[in-house]
């Protein structure tokens, strides 16, 4: 029959404890199957080595010595374990009749605050991901209604714009000897106005297909010459109201080019009148045209006031605008950039700008001559 | 314990493995079976009540017969928690039907994945979830209850021990919203003790996921 100690010590070697049996000078002798499970030893491995050699700090035996049967708390020792983790184990050491027994342990308690904690924080984890998914979801969802509000209203409006423009255009071509000048002078701006507007709307339905996804390019050969000159003719009125002059090089001549003509015509449009809107009367405009590596590629430049570096990452996002204002106070929606680089890289082309704050910009683009026969339909 | 939803194919071989990987607390090997049925594009309710549901209701079977720890039991938990994240891309995207509503597990009641679960298949038939949390406090119960308005309010038990703290919860919200729908479930009534329940004027007790879908549709018409 064992002793109420031997039974004891059975129990704490066959379970969750430490056991190390140690020479008075603090040598392994014995260690139990949980220690070399949990330190990834072997008996073989530590035995006749000094003890301090499983600790992780070095800790001197003399102090080590002075815990012997004593009567206050565990020593607190950390020990490499299995997976080369660190582990503090707390260990009381007794004097046994060839050496000394030490005993070492997890805490308990502190082992299952530990679980409580992480378990309680992998839950909150969860539910803030749950939440997370399902604001997105929302957020999606708004989006979509946003969009659909603004191609349905854009839709709706192109309609009595269509009307107003056509009436007013057709006063000023068919009653111009029966009005005053001031008269002329009051329809002319309503016929700019409702083209200012409808260009508006346009901008709101791509804008609308393009988050939608519903974006397409319709491709068709084009000469550059008719790209050009397509684009001049809406351009023109604005630049000669604002005394802006337009320099046009044409190097790419009559070159065809498979495109979508009239969004690409819209993209010039947009950069020449933009190039315009923020010059100063006498400024002038340069835009040229060439073709060559492949591409059509097209410059406008202007003599503005330039963007800023932290601006110009922004400004082919949708209703973002640069900083700088136009000279007449004239509107945007800070649509048209983001149309423009929707239009260029649906073709397979490139937009970019460089600018230098108080010189000028020069906005080009490019369009491969030669298109990916998967050009979206 | 047979799957629910004999419609979709059952790999038992495959099932096992996934309760094998939870009952040691692979979380990987885990992982990787349930988005292998992801990437099959399995039902969410399949997915919830033939392998979650399942897995969870034979962990808690192994934990009272004391063959695994409580630790174990809520390393297997906190993985299941962690893969529904994985679902909720496919989950949150239904139209919505404009109702709502708070799903909650009651005082004392620590296990929250079965109202998750029930939040989210009122989400799937595009109903607003509000889920609260495990162990919530009654007085936050009602006040939300108050704030948003639901057109019903969900309480899952896990253990039946915590049914007097349930029972509390459904006579309070009764007494201040004497119309509003109030559903009960969970795996305490697994074995019995609806009785105590039903008693309270207004509550249903869905047995499974697919009752407590028959009862959403229902209530939408």
């Amino acid at each position: 029959m064992r002793t109420a100690g031997e039974a004891a010590l059975t129990y704490l070697a066959s379970g969750q404890a430490l056991v190390l049996q140690l020479t008075p000078g603090f040598v392994i002798r014995e260690v139990n199957s949980y220690a070399c499970r949990r330190l990834g030893i072997t008996p073989e491995d530590v035995q006749g080595k000094p003890f301090e050699e499983l600790l992780v700090d070095f800790v001197s035996s003399g102090d080590l010595m002075s815990f012997v049967d004593h009567d206050g708390p565990p020593r607190l020792l950390s020990l490499c374990t299995a997976n080369r983790v660190p582990e503090s184990f707390f260990f009381k050491f007794y004097t046994i009749p060839d050496g000394v027994l030490a005993l070492g342990n997890l805490d308990v308690d502190e082992q299952r605050r530990l679980r409580d904690e992480v378990l309680s924080l992998n839950s909150e984890l969860n539910e803030l991901t749950r939440k997370l998914h399902q604001a997105n979801a929302e957020l999606e969802q708004l989006n979509e209604l946003k969009d659909r509000f603004l191609g349905m209203a854009a839709h709706d409006l192109r309609h009595p714009l269509g009307v107003l423009i056509t009436y007013t255009e057709l006063l000023l071509t068919e009653s111009r000897e029966r009005l005053t000048g001031e008269e002329v002078g009051f329809l002319q701006d309503c016929a700019e106005a409702a083209r200012g507007m409808a260009r508006m709307v346009d901008d709101f339905l791509d804008v609308s297909l393009i988050s939608a996804g519903r974006f397409a390019i319709d491709p068709a050969p084009t000469s550059c010459e008719d790209l050009l000159a397509g684009a001049m003719v809406v351009v023109r009125v604005l630049s000669d109201r604002k005394q802006v002059r337009i320099h046009v090089d044409n190097h790419a001549g009559d070159r065809m080019v498979i495109m979508d003509a009239p969004k690409v015509q819209q993209v010039l449009v947009n950069l020449i009148a933009n190039a315009v809107e923020y010059s100063r009367p006498g400024q002038e405009v340069h835009v040229e045209l060439r073709a060559g590596g492949g591409n059509l590629e097209v410059f406008v430049r202007d003599e503005g006031p330039g963007i800023n570096p932290e601006d110009k990452e922004r400004l082919f996002t949708s209703f973002e605008k640069a900083g700088t204002r136009k000279t007449s106070g004239e509107r945007s929606t800070g649509l048209g950039l983001a149309i423009a680089r929707m239009v260029v890289e649906t073709h397979g082309g490139h937009i970019w700008v460089d600018s230098t704050p108080g010189v000028g910009s020069t906005f080009a683009f490019t369009i491969p001559l030669e298109p990916e026969i998967n050009i979206a339909k | 314990m047979t799957p629910a939803t004999e419609s979709v194919s059952f790999d038992d071989a495959r099932y096992q493995q996934f309760l094998a990987a939870l009952l040691e607390g692979d979380r990987q090997q885990a992982r990787a079976a349930f988005e292998g049925w992801l990437h099959e594009d399995r039902p969410i309710r399949w997915l919830y009540q033939d392998i979650l549901q399942r897995a969870l209701y034979e962990v808690g079977a192994r934990w009272e017969s004391g063959s695994i720890s409580v630790a174990t039991e809520h390393l297997a938990t906190a993985i299941v928690d962690s893969l529904l994240n994985l679902v909720y891309p496919r989950l949150f995207r239904r139209p919505s039907t404009g109702r709502s509503v708070v799903v909650t597990c009651s005082v004392n009641e620590h296990h929250q994945i079965g109202a998750k679960m029930v939040a989210d298949i009122f989400e799937m038939h595009g109903w607003r979830s509000y889920f609260l949390g495990a162990n919530i406090p009654l007085e936050d119960l009602l006040k939300l209850i108050n704030e948003k308005k639901p057109t019903a309010a969900a309480f899952s038990l896990t253990l039946y021990f915590n049914i007097d703290a349930l029972i509390g919860a459904l006579t309070r919200v009764r007494e201040s919203h004497p119309t509003l729908p109030l559903l009960v479930g969970g795996q305490a009534f697994l074995w019995g003790g609806q009785a105590r329940i039903t008693g309270i004027p207004g509550v249903l007790m869905p047995a499974k996921l697919e009752d407590l879908e028959a009862w959403i549709d229902a209530h939408c018409r």
